[in-house]
């Protein structure tokens, strides 16, 4: 049955590259010219997803991990070495044209803009590119503008906008074809905070009243946070997580921590279920137990229970520790 | 929700999908025109060269009549229309960061893969906007040698006619010729080397940098082998007269044979090239 539009499914996502190994001085390069050495290597090892339509996926690893191949499988510029992918039903790779008209697609450090053109003409030309009519075109234009304020810079040349202003253009010439599917690699490296929020914005906008599914890229912990339900996790070319934002945690071992200020020193301090980590003085701070199935609410009233609180408070772990410690749980 | 516009809604729709992306022809003159003053010194340096071949010709032809089967007049005609076809017939993208080579080493070569046209589609669009972009400022060039005398008009309506008809099929042949050089690109990104020898080869064997007819017996004997002069030596020698305009069935005949040899080759190199895109680090 074919999926429906705005859909994202792979399944056991291979890519190998096969690089000639050269060895050093003059006597390998020779070699490699007239007997080359070739070695495999994986860049993306059997990852399988899927992508919901209005789902908005947080792809995340370091550097290398295997995202920015995943991403450009899924696009249709690679072809897999193994598994299948399907995008609004089609096999990207095999059919880049119809492809193309149901995807946008913008790659956070290159612009698919022409530089010597101003950012308008280029949009005009992508609308032609796409077949649009005129009316169209206005119509997403005004609509994009709303958030992203095109026209104050729109008449510039692109070589000549700064980072945000090329991004936020090029976000727009990604849309201009009204696309289900929307590829976003690293869309805001580089940027300052005041753009990135407004580009935040915009894609919450698009996926919650548009109903783009959208597969974003970041290495940025408060784009997740603010964005994305859910998010997968690679490394080394493979999948080591999937799920909630929320789930992280638990894959991470990295969990809420209970800061309490008691009237004076406590005789004791046992809390059924929490452990205490930190005291000074007055202020303590506890962690549930690894085996206690505790919420952070049940916490805190067994805290009032058992303690003379004055004070509390519950610390959510900050979400760039919970994936590095996910990075190491993974491994 | 949202559906994608996809313009498969009827003739009009698939029409309108069809032509609309041969706008993309204009981003070369747009382009150049938003940067009006860098058409100053390629105009300079045309018209240097144009007077300099002009003076040349009528020095080498001082005490001669007739040479290599042209008189001065075919000569002089036959020299300045070669330096207005070698330098208009491409236009040069390098400065606008537009060129093959460089996308592909930027990574933005990718994109070509990501819009409703393909690459081969889109490529031979921009090249027609090139060669109309180029073709334009040849005319004007032309009408202006010709209001001028430098020039001489062909000596029938059939050689024109004839001349024309060659000129199209030898602008295709140099098309194919630029592109083979551009695919190369998805191979190897240094492709400077094999862009200077070609550049070369096809100055000196269509006949831009001297008329053919000059050189000796067995060069244009090998030459006619090539792909080079079909190029610009056939056009030129039907405009100035040195062949008839009876010459031009064989001379189509030898034309379209190349067109559709380097078509098919095109056509095989870009299905390798397309499956081989990796880009952007992936």
């Amino acid at each position: 049955m074919p999926m429906p539009a705005g859909t994202i499914v792979a399944e056991n996502l291979t890519k190998v590259y096969r690089t000639v190994v050269r060895k050093p001085g003059a006597a390998g390069a020779v070699k490699a010219l007239i007997r080359p050495d070739h070695t495999d290597k994986v860049a993306v090892g059997g990852v399988s997803l899927s992508v919901a339509q209005g789902e908005l996926l947080a792809l995340l690893g370091p550097n290398g991990a295997g995202k920015s191949t995943t991403i450009k499988m899924l696009c249709g510029i690679l072809t897999p070495t193994a598994g299948t992918v399907e995008v609004n039903g089609i096999v990207p790779y095999r059919d880049r044209i119809a492809n193309a008209r149901r995807i946008g697609v913008v790659f956070g450090q290159r612009t698919q803009l022409w530089r010597d053109l101003p950012a308008r003409t280029s949009l005009e030309v992508l609308r032609d590119i796409y077949g649009l009519t005129s009316a169209d075109f206005s119509a997403r234009i005004r609509e994009f503008n709303r958030i992203l304020e095109l026209e104050e810079f729109w008449e510039t040349r692109s070589r000549q906008l700064s980072l945000g202003q090329r991004v936020r253009c090029d976000l727009a010439a990604a849309l201009l074809h009204d696309p289900p599917v929307v590829f976003l690699d690293e869309p805001t490296i580089g940027m300052d905070v005041v753009v990135k929020e407004q580009v935040r914005e915009f894609l919450r906008d698009q996926v919650q009243r548009r109903g783009r599914s959208v597969l974003l890229t970041t290495h940025d912990m408060t784009e997740v946070a603010r964005l994305a339900e859910r998010v997968a996790l690679i490394d080394h070319g493979r999948l080591v997580y999937d799920g909630k934002t929320a789930g992280l945690h638990d894959l991470a071992g990295v969990t809420w921590r209970v800061h309490v200020t008691v009237d004076g020193r406590p005789g004791a301090t046992d809390v059924p279920g929490m452990r205490m980590t930190r005291a000074e003085g007055e202020r303590l701070t506890f962690v549930p137990h690894q085996s206690a199935d505790l919420t952070p609410r049940d916490a805190v009233r067994r805290l009032i229970e058992h303690l003379p609180v004055t004070d509390i408070r519950v610390e959510e772990p900050d979400l760039e520790d919970v994936v590095r410690a996910a990075f190491g749980a993974g491994r | 929700m949202q559906e994608a516009i996809i313009p498969n809604g009827g003739v009009p729709s698939r029409l309108r999908a069809f032509l609309l992306p041969w706008r993309a022809a204009r981003i070369t003159p747009l382009t150049e025109l938003t940067q009006a003053a860098r058409l100053v010194p390629p105009a300079a340096m045309v018209a240097t060269q144009l007077a300099l071949t002009y003076w040349l010709w009528h020095a080498l032809y001082a005490g001669v009549r007739v040479s290599a089967g042209l008189d001065v007049a075919q000569a002089t005609t036959y020299a300045m229309l070669g330096v207005l076809y070698q330098q208009f017939s491409t236009v040069d993208r390098w400065s606008n960061g537009d060129t093959m080579v460089q996308l592909m080493t930027e990574g933005t070569i990718a994109f070509w893969f990501l819009r409703p046209v393909s690459a081969r589609r889109y490529y031979l669009i921009r090249a027609v906007g090139d060669i109309a972009y180029g073709g334009g400022l040849a005319l004007v060039a032309y009408l202006a040698c010709l209001g001028i005398g430098a020039i001489a008009l062909p000596p029938s309506w059939p050689a024109a006619g004839a001349a024309l008809i060659t000129l199209v099929f030898g602008l295709a042949i140099t098309y194919y010729l630029h592109l083979v050089l551009d695919l190369i690109c998805f191979w190897s990104t240094v492709n400077d080397a094999a862009i200077t020898a070609v550049q070369f080869a096809t100055g000196l064997l269509s006949g831009a940098f001297a008329p053919l007819w000059f050189f000796p017996g067995w060069f244009r004997h090998v030459s006619a082998f090539l792909p080079f002069q079909t190029t610009l030596n056939v056009p030129l020698s039907l405009y100035v007269g040195r062949l008839p305009a009876s010459a031009l069935g064989i001379q189509l005949a030898v034309q379209a044979a190349w067109t559709a040899g380097f078509a098919l080759f095109t056509w095989w190199l870009w299905r390798r090239a397309a499956a081989r895109v990796t880009v952007l680090g992936g």
